[in-house]
């Protein structure tokens, strides 16, 4: 499978986001570290096959948030986020 | 998207197997009983976790197929080589028993109270959410024109193909590898051209949801920025490969 294909979108990521924040993330709008472009978390494209899962902006590919789980503990990364709006 | 966001924590649920329904030979709807389950918005989805004796566990995400109100249904296309799919299609009896969690998601949803237009376009099992858009709409007598352009690969590929004709909205099948003969519709896969013809004009302001395999999802979405839709108005699920 291509790099292409494996891609999906942040309704991919929706219920472990919705898990970890308790809110439903997929229609609020997050702004790209790298470039500021403002997407809904649905419209950011999201690898679920890699270690963890790593949301990338649609536009300018920058990783926005990156999320790791472990038997009894979750690492998030969001240093490419500059905003999330919820 | 203000006030979209849906406050709760999400637990898994144990989901009992009501009755399941052959869609195609590789597709097809359980209807699920879950003690605790909340009401959905046309469009959500869900998560399947199995856990195996050993206590590994495979989740995945299926679309809800059923209208808002009536009871949970999922519809689940056999993926070769799946953890999850081949489970929930070959296997799986009324009474069998595995965990769920949601609904989730806020931005694919359609709650059937706005008037606009509403173009659905569909690539194989991505006519699912899509159909809970299409029940909801029966349901609630909402009159927003909907109009489905669905792409399969052949006719007796298409899921819900009875029902789709009950629904009162547009249907347009595109069957892209065999055709029945007879077949006087599209043979090819969703292009500009094809989209020039069925879907609404731009300047009517339509909703539009694609759902499909990312390649799928990517060029409709395209051919409709290229008709003048504006690329907001144009919400998108893309499914995976893995089931």
């Amino acid at each position: 499978m291509t790099v292409e294909e494996r891609v999906l979108d942040g309704n991919a990521a929706g219920g472990l986001l919705l898990e970890l924040f308790g809110v439903d993330l997929t229609a609020a709008p997050c702004m790209c570290g790298g470039c500021g472009a403002r997407e809904e978390v649905a419209r950011l494209d999201v690898y679920v096959d890699c270690p963890g899962v790593v949301i990338r902006c649609r536009h300018c590919r920058n990783v926005m948030i990156t999320i790791v789980r472990g038997p009894e503990r979750t690492w998030i990364d969001l240093r490419g986020t500059s905003m999330m709006e919820f | 998207m203000a006030g979209t966001a849906v406050l709760g924590r999400l637990t898994w649920l144990a989901a009992t197997v009501a009755a399941t329904n052959e869609e195609t030979p590789r597709v097809h709807t359980l209807t699920l009983d879950v003690a605790g389950w909340g009401c959905h918005r046309a469009g959500q989805h869900l998560d399947v976790r199995l856990t195996a004796e050993d206590g590994y566990q495979a989740e995945r995400s299926y679309s809800i197929a059923s209208a808002p109100g009536d009871p949970l249904a999922i519809t689940v296309e056999r993926l070769e080589d799946g953890e999850v799919s081949p489970y929930l299609v070959d296997d799986v009896a009324e009474g069998d028993v595995f965990e769920v969690r949601g609904p989730i998601g806020g931005y694919f949803v359609w709650d059937g109270d706005e008037p606009e237009p509403v173009l659905l376009v569909a690539g194989g099992s991505g006519v699912v959410p899509l159909m809970a858009m299409a029940r909801h709409r029966a349901q609630v007598g909402s009159t927003a024109p909907m109009r489905l352009l669905y792409s399969s690969r052949t006719w007796d590929d298409v899921i819900y193909r009875d029902e789709l004709a009950t629904l009162g909205i547009d249907v347009v099948h595109t069957l892209t590898r065999q055709q029945p003969p007879g077949w006087s519709g599209y043979t090819r896969r969703i292009d500009d051209e094809l989209l020039r013809e069925v879907a609404f004009s731009a300047a009517d302001g339509p909703r539009v949801y694609v759902c499909g395999s990312t390649r799928f999802v990517d060029a409709a979405a395209d051919g409709l920025v290229r008709l003048g839709y504006d690329p907001r108005s144009i919400r998108t699920e893309r499914f995976g490969a893995t089931g």
